[in-house]
């Protein structure tokens, strides 16, 4: 007779090399919410301190990844990171309620512990940027990603040239961030927002984010040699902002896209992220425009 | 790797040396309407039951290494505090006796997203590493296409292969413990005799492959046929019920659930398979669809199965074996879709 | 702990106050909710029960939720509902018969009622009408499928209500479930079956137990009904086979004239 020996692969070495791996799949790390922002009618910024000191001094992140967020028994998603990348704070998430665990959120106190793992997925180059102007492009929650990058641009700013922010929204009251406008003018950043319908607190400018990135590719001088641009946004915006740079001559591996799809694991197995069929949590969310181009049903 | 032959009555024996094991096997599920024998994988408690010589069973192994339902964690849940309990759900080691060239290949490939460099998932390496496989050699049946997909024999990620040579059978030895259960019987190394037998053995069986895939080149006609109205005419017949996934030995696509207990102090995380063919695979919060047609997620499974993966891992995610096409009411069969996209005449599609 | 200081995660918990009515049917939904003794009291305690002629003898007409089964067959059915829906604020039409008509609509297949109650009840004719579906005379919030319903699914979905989580059905059909329990194709063993276009949610419950699907949840989101009915002629089903089959609980309704015309 031969009996087989049951091989528990989280604690037997010999037979697989790689436990610490396995046993950190599914883990994640407890953080408290401290503090909930309401930005707009939807979206809420929630700050967020993984609860060991130890975990929380090893969570380091890149502009442009993000976290799967959990609520036991509510559900999982993944989530932008919106805070710096470079100042060891909390973990900020701005969150808009449209889902189970996102409705939920709005509903939990202050204080209320929720699971994160990650960080995950690519991130935007931004030291490959030094020496060169910076477009970033948003429209609508579009800016949620882009905050983080801009937060580590501004940590040197002086590494940088020119930097443009575009932003826009569908109104005034559904612009994000609105406190940190004049932080970002102190350090020289140009913003240029636009809306498509003004109220009566509105004296900026009204109409399409493509009218304002018309006058920005006409200032800027040599956008094809120096020029960087990170965009995100609605699916129909991302085709016209890049065939405009494409247009304008910048090179499509110098323009960043963040693409956003539905994740259930976060970790390149669950499929549910596929665009066309590469996985949006491990090849992504950041992309270059020449790799969007190639692949199917992208935006 | 190491060959030995013995004699079909030492069959039995070496059942017996693996019997205080679970052991699962191709096992027979009566009949079809038309008279067929039925088989499937099941857990075998008699010699009696082993049908080594089944044509094919309905469904893959899955329900083995990655169950249709499988609870990833759960959770205990205090006033402001909760803990997480993770769960492999594999508690014994199972000797899978009777595998057929295409599943081994099938679990082969798996191996390269799920136990792969990159988050390597626990739960099926859990199980994986506890399989005791022994292959055994088979009749091409009139769907299968494996030797198109290069998956009609195997390699590795076996312990024994056994092939049929008529009075006896020839093993092929891939581990020690294998090596170990064939001490127990009375066996021999082979001799030229058997050596020619089951070369001819491998040469008779590619003589009886009538189907096939031309997979010429396939990689880059998918992408310059994304547009086709093929597409729309296999779309029309699809029913959008996730059979063919169900049945696939390689499709692995998940989606996760969570559930609060009904004494809200406990909540658990569970993992269904689910199929790029359903409707709201690719759905996001606040409702859109990126695969809203029939067509759009059917030409999906192909697209991941027969481009992504070859771009990926230099092969394709489909031995072959033809359960989905046997298992699709509305009789979409991979030969006759990649035939179709190709532009051949000759599909009834 | 209290019923007003249950929380989840910091959050409330509400304990909503339900009733549960019968119009047309034959209370076996209501009887079903009272199986699975196991879990019987922790399901209990998520509501404030005021009405439930199954299992408590208090009557309140003061709720917030309202179970529904059954349909309506009856005349003064459609004032007594029209008042359970003035007072709740959710109403839950509960099992096939509440949300599509269920068996009770088989006799809208015949042109003629009178006919009908003359073959059921003889000489002892009753008051009764065509029948039809909560959603027919008031707004539905929330459909509980299957004839009877899964008790399973119904602790899912009273779990996520008092938690404010969305409920969320599959939108694939039986096949799914059906595979995934291993079963061999009912096609295959000679016998027809609505679950390729049937709403999952029932663990395929019937073809588990090799009786083909009659399909008492409705279509799926995407019931390809001329695909099945191409393949129920291709394994000797008639098309009135599939009709009579598709007509059992009323869901198919919306196809029926399709078909009848294709």
């Amino acid at each position: 007779m031969v009996k087989l020996p049951f091989v528990d692969v989280l604690a037997d070495k010999k037979n697989y090399m790689r436990k610490d791996d396995l046993a950190s799949f599914e883990y994640t790390y407890q953080a408290e919410i401290t503090n909930v922002y309401s930005l707009t009618k939807t979206e809420k910024l929630y700050q967020l301190q993984i609860i060991d000191p130890v975990e929380r001094a090893r969570f380091t992140f890149k502009p442009g990844q993000f976290v799967m967020l959990e609520l036991p028994g509510i559900g999982e998603a993944p989530f932008s990171i919106s805070s710096s990348p470079i100042r060891h704070g909390d973990i900020e998430l701005c969150i808009r309620a449209v889902g189970n665990l996102t409705n939920f959120l709005t509903r939990s106190p202050r204080g209320t512990r929720v699971g994160i793992s990650g960080p995950f997925g690519t991130d935007f180059p931004v030291e490959e940027m030094q020496g060169h102007d910076i477009m970033l492009i948003a429209g609508g929650l579009g800016l949620v990603p882009l905050r983080a990058p801009i937060f580590a641009v501004l940590e040197n700013r002086s590494r940088y040239g020119n930097i443009d922010i575009i932003y826009g929204a569908r109104n005034p009251a559904e612009l994000l961030f609105t406190y940190q406008y004049d932080m970002w003018r102190q350090f020289d950043i140009d913003l240029n927002i636009i809306v498509d319908q003004g109220d009566a607190s509105w004296n900026g400018p009204v109409g399409r984010i493509t009218s304002i990135l018309e006058d920005r590719i006409q200032a800027a001088e040599n956008i094809g040699k120096n020029t960087y641009a990170i965009v995100c946004g609605p699916p129909v915006m991302f085709k016209f902002v890049c065939d405009m740079l494409i247009k304008a001559h910048l090179p499509t591996q110098k323009i960043f896209v963040s693409l956003e799809r539905r994740m259930h694991c976060g970790r390149g197995k669950c499929c549910r992220c596929n665009i066309g069929s590469t996985y949006t949590c491990l090849k992504g969310p950041v992309f270059d425009y020449w790799s969007v181009m190639n692949m199917k049903e992208a935006i | 790797m190491l060959f030995r032959v013995f004699s079909k009555n030492e069959l039995k024996n070496l059942y017996d040396i693996l019997a205080v094991n679970h052991i699962v096997g191709p096992v027979s599920k009566g009949c079809n309407k038309n008279s067929t024998a039925l088989y499937d994988f099941d857990f075998v408690y008699d010699f009696e039951e082993l049908q080594l010589e089944y044509s094919a069973t309905i469904h893959s192994l899955k329900r083995f290494i990655l169950p249709a339902k499988e609870t990833l964690c759960s959770f205990t849940l205090q006033k402001n505090n909760w803990q997480k309990h993770v769960e492999l759900n594999a508690y014994k080691p199972i000797v899978y006796f009777g595998l057929h060239a295409c599943d081994i290949n099938a679990l082969n490939k798996l191996d390269k997203v799920l136990a792969g460099k990159i988050y390597p998932d626990p739960y099926y390496a859990a199980k994986r590493n506890n399989m005791f496989i022994i292959g055994v050699g088979c009749t091409p049946q009139p769907f299968c296409f494996c030797h198109s997909m290069g998956a009609d024999s195997v390699l590795h990620g076996f312990d024994m292969f056994l092939t049929d040579l008529g009075d006896s059978y020839f093993a092929e030895i891939l581990s020690a413990r294998a090596f170990e259960c064939l001490s127990g019987i009375t066996c021999r190394e082979p001799g030229k005799s058997e050596h020619q037998r089951f070369l001819e053995v491998a040469q008779e069986k590619m003589k009886r492959f009538t189907c096939h895939v031309d997979t010429t080149d396939l990689t880059k006609i998918l992408d310059l046929e994304f547009q086709a109205d093929v597409w729309r005419e296999w779309g029309e017949k699809c029913l959008s019920c996730g059979t063919c996934a169900n049945v696939c030995p390689t499709c692995y696509c998940y989606g996760v659930e969570e559930n609060v207990d009904l004494d809200m102090r406990h909540a658990a995380k569970t993992r269904h398979l689910y199929s790029c063919n359903l409707i709201d695979f690719a759905e996001v919060a606040g409702g859109h669809n990126f695969r809203p047609h029939s067509h759009d997620r059917l030409k999906y499974r192909y697209y991941h199965k027969h481009r992504g993966f070859v771009e990926a891992f230099e092969e394709s995610l489909c031995v072959g074996c033809g359960r989905c096409g046997n298992a699709c009411l509305a009789n979409i069969t991979v030969p006759e879709v990649i035939a179709s996209v190709r532009g051949k005449e000759g599909y009834h599609g | 702990m209290t019923a007003s200081e249950k929380t989840y995660l910091g959050v409330p918990v509400r304990k909503p106050r339900a009733a549960f009515f019968s119009l047309t049917s034959c209370e076996g939904c209501q009887l079903q909710l009272l199986n699975n003794e196991a879990t019987l009291l922790d399901f209990l305690s998520l509501l404030t029960i005021v009405n439930f002629r199954e299992a408590v003898s208090e009557r309140s007409e003061n709720y917030e939720i309202a179970f529904v089964e059954g349909s309506i067959s009856r005349a003064d059915e459609i004032p007594r509902l029209k008042s359970i829906r003035a007072q709740a604020q959710t109403l839950v039409a509960m099992g096939s018969c509440a949300c599509f008509g269920g068996v009770n609509q088989l006799k809208n297949r015949f042109s003629d009622l009178d006919w009908v109650k003359k073959q059921v009840y003889g000489d002892h004719p009753i008051e009764t009408q065509d029948v039809l579906p909560l959603s027919a005379i008031v707004k539905v919030d929330l459909n509980i499928y299957g004839c009877p319903i899964k008790k399973e699914e119904v602790e899912k979905v009273i779990t996520n209500l008092v938690l404010g989580k969305s409920i969320d059905y599959p939108q694939y059909p039986v096949c799914m479930e059906c595979k995934a329990n291993q079963n061999v194709c009912l096609f295959d063993l000679g016998e027809p079956c609505l679950g390729p276009i049937t709403r999952a949610g029932c663990d395929s419950w019937c073809p588990s137990n090799r009786l083909g699907c009659w399909g008492c949840r409705g279509p799926a989101e995407t019931a390809n009904v001329r695909q099945l009915k191409q393949i129920m002629r291709e394994h000797g089903f008639s098309d009135e086979q599939m009709l009579d089959r598709l007509e059992c609980f009323g869901g198919f309704s919306k196809f029926i004239n399709e078909l009848k015309n294709q």
